[in-house]
């Protein structure tokens, strides 16, 4: 009798369990279904629309995101460098290539939970498109560093994880037939402060 | 011999069952985030202010793993409104080097969005009603309401955010003062 009640006790542990664990991982988990990759960027472009899948809907909910509209812009999120290694706040970075359509972007640094990071400077850890200097071919080379950079400098500073969120105002791209054959500029590792 | 077979095969079931519970678990609890949640937009902005309130979202601080409403070079603002009361009228007077509106659902869903490109003269000047209260809206138009965009939202609650570009802060004051003036009123018809 008693090895009956602790069975059926095990069952509802796992079951319970493991359920709500799992809900609790796939949501904290940054990939996720519903995510484009385009080289190290990353984006969610269903997300906070009514067409969104479950695990979305249910992020959004749970973390009280207002998701930009597909009339105002699209964003990605880089957590990586075009070597696979994790971007890291002490490192510095060049940002390099062409970027999509869009009537302008913005490019920030951000910290675990997508915020900008603190440097305790001024200067905030941002870029926008009408304040970069371009190469003859219109590409874009931004230095991602904690000390001042020639050319366009984004300001990081402190150490830990960074994510670089690029954001594209609008844009065409953010409608779904446009981002097939999208291209957007690469990470490249320079160096790090030991 | 036998016996601890028997228990061995029990408890095999009980962990397959467990697991098949923990399966149908899952799928419940994802289901039902969206509906129990108290963190998700509609709550956070209801501890902030009241209804027709336009309420400033870049000061607000608060982790959002995903993608953040706010970008560190726009200044956003939000107000909550009920289609159940009324229709809702948002403006705001002035012109600014970009502006974005969404109009979200009471679960924070986007259901309409536009930019300043869309609008008449770059003036920010919109009208949330229900398909219901469009047809009525239509027979006889108030003259102020002519140069409006419409939204038609099939919802009853929901969320109307501005969001505007500060390139660099020299426009801080001007782009503040924007959103500032801008009004969100439950609009008699």
């Amino acid at each position: 009798m008693l090895k009956n009640a602790l069975l059926t006790l095990l069952s509802l542990v796992i079951a319970i369990g493991g359920g709500g664990g799992s809900v609790w991982y796939a949501l904290k988990a940054q990939d996720g279904v519903g995510a484009i990759r385009i080289g190290q960027w990353t984006a969610f472009p269903d997300i906070g629309t009514p067409a969104a899948d479950p695990y979305s809907k249910a992020r959004v909910a749970r973390e009280g995101v207002l998701a930009l509209g597909r009339a105002e812009g699209l964003s990605f999120v880089a957590e990586r460098d075009s070597g696979g290694g994790e971007l890291k706040r002490e490192c510095t970075y060049t940002i390099e290539g062409g970027f999509p359509t869009a009537r302008f972007w913005t490019l920030y640094a951000a910290d675990q939970s997508l915020g900008v990071v603190e440097t305790g400077k001024p200067r905030l850890a941002a870029l926008q498109s009408y304040g970069v200097v371009r190469q003859p071919d219109n590409s874009v080379i931004i230095s991602a560093s904690d000390h001042p950079m020639p050319g366009n400098w984004l300001l990081t500073g402190g150490f830990g994880r960074m994510y670089f969120v690029l954001t594209f105002y609008d844009t065409p791209i953010a409608s779904s037939t446009g981002l097939s054959d999208v291209s957007l500029p690469r990470i490249l590792k320079v160096g790090c402060n030991a | 011999m036998r016996s601890s077979y028997a228990t061995l095969r029990k408890l095999l079931h009980a962990v397959l069952l467990g697991l098949l519970g923990a399966g149908i678990v899952h799928i419940v609890v994802l289901l039902l985030v969206p509906e129990f949640s108290e963190r998700d937009a509609w709550s956070r902005l209801s501890t902030a202010s009241d209804l027709y309130r336009m309420t400033r979202l870049d000061a607000e601080a608060g982790g959002a793993p995903v993608v953040k409403s706010v970008d560190p070079l726009f200044y956003a603002t939000a107000c909550r409104f009920d289609l159940g009361e009324g229709l809702v009228r948002i403006k705001a007077p002035g012109h600014v080097p970009f502006w974005s509106v969404s109009v979200y659902d009471r679960s924070g869903h986007n259901i309409y969005s536009f930019n300043d490109h869309t609008a008449n003269d770059g003036v920010l000047d919109a009208v949330v009603l229900t398909p219901a209260q469009m047809i009525d809206v239509r027979k006889d138009l108030p003259e102020d309401l002519q140069g409006a965009i419409f939204v038609e939202a099939p919802i009853e609650e929901g969320i109307f955010v501005i969001r505007t570009f500060v390139p660099d802060d020299s426009w801080k004051p001007i782009v503040s003062s924007f959103l500032e003036k801008s009004s969100c009123e439950l609009q008699d018809f």
